[in-house]
């Protein structure tokens, strides 16, 4: 039930943030995910443990938050938003598109593993509306087409890492901010590539 | 005190300590205000909108919960107006969208708030006709409460009391949404040892217990006020009982003792009452076995036997066991049959596992168990509190919690209350005494501790550590504890009434009302209201175990007690038995130890039985029948007198309560106190007053061997009453040897393994668990657990692979 060594180190270098062990709960947790790709059981126990915690008040925070994972969500993480904003340029029908060409439908992950699909309230992307997210990683402005040959794509290609700005060039159409930092840093598996929450490595971090 | 403050409910101005929470003063002061999350004895949250008020403020009449407002001066407040009464049949409306209608069936059905509320604020209808949610049900959540997740209503009482009050966070809300429901953790249950409080104050059927789960409907029950037969702390209970069967207890919220919370083994530990195996007619040992008899018969052989005794041999060939699983009457006749019918003061309801009996019975400055409350530190040199005073380990806790006191644990293994604990000095059993003399002098790691020891008020809670320990090593600690600026000592000891016992002269140096043989007067008092009373004090347990075995004396009465399993040289104690020519026992049961004797009594149990108990910290409080013994049952006090009467002397008693006008005659401590004074107090009691024994240090020398053993009680055990309570029995830990991890290493064994303990008086053969909280080369075995012969008190032992 341990952790690797990077992710003890990681782990380590996070607890150094706070004077007071429980508010390490939720950083840990995302770390938990990088390890096993989801919240198990003996995930949150080792939470637990760094923590001080007991492991069902760490799976009390663990689930009260949509992007912990306590399934398996695939290699990819599709997430359609559907509040308003998406809603009226057309999010219903990019929903539609997704889950008939994964399969599955929201909240299910396809039988290889590959990608799982679900529907998610606003991600502050209204002015490039509609839009989706790879493991957590921003396709605005996206067609009930484009989202097809995303996942197609992304099942063919299975890349290791999913990038922004990458996706967006492929897939997206009208970005909401153009002067936004260029992100490069890319995310590699389906929890966001924070650098404060240690998911990202500290050399991909320049 | 807080400043007090005046706030106007409803029209009616009442005065209240500021910061005191609305919903709190409103209530207390009569006018209800209905709520479902808010507990007095928890910290308010607002979770279920149920106790919203109207506050008026300069913007106007605002809307607010009543329980997170914290009083203040001129607070105007409405509990009943229209807005207030719409916005509590809204909460009840979203409230009774999820909670299912099956109350015919919910043991929470009749005694329900979710059901009174609904009556007295509810919306009349529901608009809902959509499905309910549904849950697999029930899911345990310990051992010992069941959870139906549809009903509950997500008032997080049970959450919030495991995390603030019993310290066991192992249960929590989970799941955001519409899916949020309470649970555990996979392969890690509720298992505090305080769980069953969850069900008290679970405000819906949500959390049951599995001891009362479907027995009864709370309209049949008939309901009397009493105090738990279990620990020391002299809890307020209520019982619950129908068709004269006990089905519950429940905690009363007596501010002085236990606030409402009982510990598990006390909440559950009723079933022993109704047990199958009581017994019911008096037994004449015939050969190997018993064979039943009358009360006739038996009364007139026990008569005949024990005047032969005194005839041939004298009274003080005679030994008395016991007095302190009963009443302060019963243990009051004893000690008069003791004295003045035997004439021995050969008697002691310890059993050889407490400190020195005018420690327990008459120490000053005595602390009660509010003082923990304003104490500014608390030094517990005693036993785990957790395994032997519950209530009294939730106290501790809250005063360190809550109010941030500090604490300083001195015990040679890791406690309950480590987590804690400010300072916690670990030390090897046998090493008490000079551990004490460096702590007293503040050397090294012991200086901070030591100078806020100086800094009062302090309260000093005193006893043995475990049964290896010398006993005369918590007179040591408590004379310390004495000789501080400003500190209190709490003494503690087992065994429901042990204190009431000691206080009623079952101990060889006390006479009722807490008299030393020192004090001539009082002895002289005696003698003139007894006849006749030895003119020094007999033997204790021990003593009298081996003056039974050695055969200088003759004969023994027990009075519940069970000196086979209860000592901590059991062998001694049936060698004692079984040497005896003549043993008389009034019990509950055939136990180990009544099984040995040659007439056994049946006895009424608690609850079959009224009088009064005393606490440890010298309070009185009432103890109640609601039902009849079994068969032909009597009551202690009536039995020693039939057989007191038989032998010539009667005592005149012919009701507990002429036993206990008795006691307010002639027991100083107890002048004046009668049962109507004791019930006017409830649910506290009367604390009584008389402490006169100032302990002096004495010195003991350590022990020093390689391996020591440290020998101390778990809540459950196998205790006669644990083992016919069926709820309770299983959760004992069993026979287990625990080892610091470098000790198993050195004997070449590792967890699982099997080892010899060879104790001072037994060997037993152990599975090994590891304990790194112990300090090097100690054992710590759990005592009196199923299958474990006994080790004997010495502290040196030896350990070896099996």
């Amino acid at each position: 039930m341990s952790w690797s060594p990077e992710t003890v180190a990681r782990a380590e270098r996070i607890m150094q943030r706070y004077p007071e062990r429980r508010s390490a709960v939720m950083p840990l947790l995302y770390l938990s995910m990088l390890e096993d790709g989801y919240l198990t059981d003996d995930g949150m126990r080792e939470v637990a443990e760094w923590t001080g915690l007991t492991p069902v008040q760490v799976k009390s925070v663990a689930s009260f938050y949509g992007m912990f994972k306590l399934r398996y969500t695939g290699k990819y993480l599709v997430s359609v938003c559907t509040s308003i904003s998406c809603m009226l340029r057309g999010a219903d029908d990019v929903m539609a598109a997704v889950e008939d060409e994964a399969g599955v439908p929201h909240g299910e992950t396809d039988d290889d593993g590959v990608i799982a699909v679900e529907h998610v309230e606003c991600i502050g992307a209204c002015g490039g509306a509609p839009a989706v997210q790879v493991n957590y990683e921003l396709i605005e402005g996206i067609t009930p087409e484009q989202a097809r040959d995303l996942v197609r794509w992304l099942r063919e290609e299975q890349p290791d890492k999913i990038v922004a700005d990458d996706l967006q060039e492929r897939f997206g159409g009208t970005r909401s901010f153009d002067w936004a930092i260029r992100e490069t840093e890319g995310a590699v598996g389906p929890f966001p590539a924070f650098g404060p929450y240690g998911t990202v490595a500290e050399e991909d971090r320049s | 005190m807080a400043d007090l403050v005046k706030i106007t409910v409803d029209g009616k101005e009442i005065e209240v300590e500021a910061g005191t929470p609305v919903i709190d003063a409103a209530i207390d002061n009569g006018t209800y205000i209905p709520h479902f999350c808010h507990h007095s004895r928890l910290e308010p949250v607002g979770l279920c909108r149920m106790c919203l008020v109207e506050l008026e403020t300069p913007r106007g009449m605002v809307l607010t919960p009543s329980c997170t407002l914290p009083a203040s001066e001129g607070q105007v407040i409405h509990t009943k107006t229209p807005v207030v009464d719409k916005a509590q049949e809204g909460v009840l409306e979203f409230l009774l969208i999820n909670h299912p209608l099956d109350c015919p069936v919910c043991d929470k059905g009749g005694e329900c708030p979710l059901q009174d509320q609904t009556l007295g604020y509810g919306p009349g209808e529901s608009r809902f006709v959509e499905e309910k949610r549904h849950f697999e049900k029930p899911v345990p959540v310990s051992d010992l409460v069941l959870l139906d997740r549809e009903r509950c209503i997500l008032c997080s009482r049970c959450v919030r009391f495991a995390e603030e009050v019993a310290g066991d966070p192992l249960i929590e809300i989970t799941a955001r949404g519409n899916q949020a429901h309470i649970e555990t953790f996979p392969d890690e249950p509720f298992s505090s040892y305080f769980s069953g409080n969850t069900v008290q104050i679970c405000p819906v059927g949500a959390l049951t217990a599995t001891a009362y789960r479907f027995r009864a409907r709370p309209w049949d029950l008939r309901k009397v006020e009493s105090t738990c037969p279990h620990c020391t702390a002299g809890e307020a209970i209520e019982i619950d009982a129908s068709q004269n069967q006990v089905l519950r207890f429940n905690g009363i919220d007596a501010d002085a003792t236990n606030q409402g919370w009982l510990s598990d083994k006390c909440r559950f530990g009723f079933e022993f009452i109704g047990s199958a195996e009581r017994l019911t007619v008096p037994l004449v040992r015939d050969g190997d076995g018993f064979r039943e008899s009358t009360w006739a018969e038996a009364l007139d052989l026990v008569a005949e036997r024990l005047g032969a005794v005194i005839e041939s041999r004298g009274g003080e060939a005679v030994a008395g066991f016991g007095g302190a699983r009963g009443t302060n009457e019963d243990a009051y006749a004893f000690s008069k049959f003791m004295r003045a019918v035997v004439g021995s003061n050969h008697i002691d309801a310890r059993m050889d596992d407490a400190p020195a009996a005018e420690l327990l019975a008459a120490v000053q400055p005595r602390a009660t168990i509010g003082d923990l409350d304003t104490a500014s530190t608390i030094l517990l040199w005693g036993p785990d509190l957790k395994e032997e005073a519950g209530t009294l380990y939730l106290r501790v806790r809250q005063a360190v919690q809550k109010r941030g006191a500090k604490l300083v644990v001195v015990h040679p293994r890791r406690t309950g209350l480590d987590d804690r604990a400010t300072w916690k000095f670990t030390y090897r059993p046998g090493t008490g005494f000079g551990t004490l003399e460096a702590f007293a002098s503040g050397a090294g790691d012991f200086a901070e501790a030591r100078k806020a020891l100086d800094e009062g008020p302090v309260v000093a809670v005193v006893g043995l550590t475990g049964m290896t320990e010398d006993p005369t090593l918590a007179t040591a600690v408590a004379a310390f504890a004495a000789g501080l600026p400003d500190a209190k000592i709490l003494p503690v000891a087992r065994r429901s009434n042990t204190f009431g016992a000691l206080d009623m002269g079952c101990a060889p140096g006390l006479l009722p009302g807490r008299v030393s043989f020192g004090d001539a007067d009082a002895v002289a008092a005696f003698e003139a209201a007894f006849g006749a009373v030895p003119d020094h004090a007999g033997l204790d347990t021990s003593g009298m175990l081996e003056g039974l075995a050695n055969g200088d004396l003759a004969a023994a009465v027990l009075v519940g007690a069970d000196p086979v399993r209860d000592v901590p040289d059991g062998a001694l104690a049936r060698r004692a038995l079984e040497a005896a020519d003549f043993v008389v026992a009034l019990d509950l049961f055939l136990t180990d130890s009544s099984s040995l004797a040659d007439v056994v009594l049946p006895a009424e149990g608690f609850a079959e039985k009224e009088g009064t108990f005393t606490n440890l910290e010298g309070r009185v409080s009432k103890v109640n029948r609601i039902v009849a013994g079994p068969g032909q049952t009597q009551p202690d006090w009536s039995i020693l007198e039939e057989i007191a009467r038989r032998m010539g002397r009667p005592m005149g008693f012919d009701s507990a309560e002429t036993v206990a006008e008795e006691i307010a005659t002639v027991a100083p401590a107890y002048a004046d106190l009668r049962w109507r004074d004791v019930e006017r107090k409830k649910p506290e009691g009367v604390l009584l007053d008389g402490g006169w024994y100032t302990p002096k240090a004495p010195a003991g020398p350590d022990v020093d061997a390689d391996m020591v053993l440290h020998l101390a009680r778990t809540l459950y055990d196998d205790g006669v009453a644990m083992r016919q309570s069926l709820s309770l029995h299983h959760l004992a830990p069993g026979g287990v040897a625990y080892l610091h991890p470098g000790d198993a290493e050195r004997l070449g064994v590792t967890e699982g393994d099997q080892v010899v303990v060879v104790g001072s008086a037994g060997e037993a053969t152990l599975p090994v668990r590891f304990d790194p909280s112990l300090p090097a080369g100690v054992v710590y075995v759990p005592f009196n657990q199923a299958g474990v012969p006994s080790l004997g008190a010495g502290a040196a032992v030896e350990v070896r692979s099996a």
